[in-house]
């Protein structure tokens, strides 16, 4: 996926996608029991490492895309940045009221979503999206119709997306002609929506029918595109458990945080 | 068609484009809902029904079992779809949503299409995500009164959005008269 803006593949490309998304959901289970911000603060930095050396994404993307994420992760941590409770204050301004130990603790939440916005990067950078349905079918014993019922409404968002500009593009034109409340407000939330929704309903229906006649339901099947597990598979495990523990050891000995628990 | 009761393939798609819409509006109106957060006073709980309002029309639209888990599970990965972006807790919430959702559904027997069953699921989806949201946003360390304001949001947006608005949603679709097409045949008298 997104060849354009990669120099290289790398050996990421060939891990199952399964394989992925399991870490992903064991990296996050990891994370919510992480308290020390400074283990998560080298969990990050080494996420981003991974990042760079695994994905094989053009150095100037690579940076767009970490300031993004960091300055949409700091956003998201604000509520507790400013009304988290503490005890030393730091500042304080009308009802905001920063403390160490807020101010701690939010950018612990921050680099909590900074670490799986990362490790999850690298999976869209390093996965084909229909392959993620196809290893789910094969190794993961995931009903056909359900795997293909996706694929078939992935190919069905630019048409949607199409439909409406469309729409868009002709409420633009009649602007002058039509009462306000058809552009914005609810009025002009719901005509958009049920118009999208209705269309895209029939479309599907028709699709659902004739994939359903043309056996793309249940029952045994072969397969053009194959997926499978590989050693490389094992060693991404390892790498990634690795990462985890010497984040931990790196934050015995370099803390750039005070404190040892965020709570 | 042949008459099943379980879920086909027609149904799994029409509800994966009917929360793949959602996806995609809400991928447009994302930054509402993070424009929303700097001021830290949880104006964007307000918003946060969007994110399983799509289980809940699919769930009216098709009345089947699995649908709603369907739906939630479609619109988180929807983001990762429309905007290349892979999110993990996104698609664990959206899970652990569209069952909270689906919960409520099965208590009525996949029959009711009133507007009660809605704002309810509405806001037990809203409700269902407080736990994991506890542990990772460290919420017992916030101040009370943030604390419940972000509840109150919360709650009020599952009701209103997910509950009120989806069921709008679904009156108006009903009128166009593409429902005919899909979701579980019922006898006329049922339903609203």
């Amino acid at each position: 996926m997104l060849e354009a803006i990669r120099h290289y593949s790398t050996p990421a490309d060939q891990v199952n996608p399964l394989t992925k998304i399991l870490i992903a959901v064991g990296l996050f289970l990891t994370v919510i029991f992480i308290h020390d911000p400074n283990h998560l603060f080298h969990l990050s930095i080494l996420m981003l490492i991974l990042l760079a050396l695994l994905s094989g994404v053009k150095i100037r993307y690579l940076a767009l895309f970490t300031v993004t994420i960091l300055f949409f992760g700091m956003i998201s941590s604000l509520y507790m940045i400013f009304y988290g409770e503490g005890t030393t204050t730091l500042l304080r301004f009308g009802i905001v009221h920063i403390t160490e130990e807020s101010a701690v603790r939010g950018l612990h939440i921050m680099m909590r979503g900074v670490v799986l916005s990362f490790f999850g990067a690298l999976i869209v950078f390093t996965t084909r999206l229909t392959d993620v349905f196809y290893s789910m079918m094969q190794q993961g014993r995931l009903k056909p119709k359900f795997a293909y019922a996706f694929m078939a409404a992935i190919r069905m968002v630019p048409i949607i997306a199409g439909e409406y500009m469309t729409l868009r593009r002709a409420r633009k034109v009649r602007r002058p002609l039509i009462h306000r409340k058809y552009i914005s407000g609810y009025k002009g939330f719901s005509t958009t929506i049920i118009t999208l929704l209705s269309q895209s309903i029939r479309r599907a229906y028709r699709l659902g029918i004739a994939m359903e006649s043309k056996g793309f339901d249940d029952g045994a099947r072969t397969y053009y595109h194959r997926t499978s597990f590989s050693v490389l598979d094992i060693i991404f495990i390892i790498v990634i458990i690795l990462t985890v523990i010497s984040a931990s050891e790196l934050g015995q000995w370099y803390s750039p945080f005070p404190t040892r628990d965020a709570r | 068609m042949v008459k099943r009761n379980g879920l086909t393939l027609t149904d799994v798609l029409v509800t994966v484009v009917i929360a793949l819409v959602f996806s995609f509006i809400y991928s447009i109106w994302g930054g509402v809902y993070t424009a929303l957060e700097p001021l830290g006073l949880h104006l964007n709980q307000l918003l946060y029904g969007m994110w399983f309002i799509a289980a809940v029309v699919a769930y009216l639209i098709i009345r089947k079992p699995g649908v709603a888990l369907i739906a939630e599970f479609a619109a988180a990965s929807g983001e990762t779809i429309v905007l290349l972006q892979f999110d993990v807790m996104l698609i664990v919430y959206g899970l652990i949503q569209g069952l909270a959702c689906e919960i409520v559904f099965a208590i009525v027997k996949y029959k009711s299409t009133s507007l009660m069953v809605a704002v309810t699921a509405g806001v037990a989806a809203a409700l269902s995500t407080l736990p994991l949201d506890w542990y990772y946003g460290y919420l017992g360390q916030l101040a009370t009164w943030n604390l419940l304001l972000m509840f109150g949001f919360r709650v009020l947006s599952g009701a209103l959005i997910a509950g009120g608005l989806a069921h709008l949603l679904y009156q108006g679709l009903k009128g166009t008269g593409v429902l005919k097409l899909v979701g579980r045949k019922v006898p006329a008298d049922e339903g609203l």
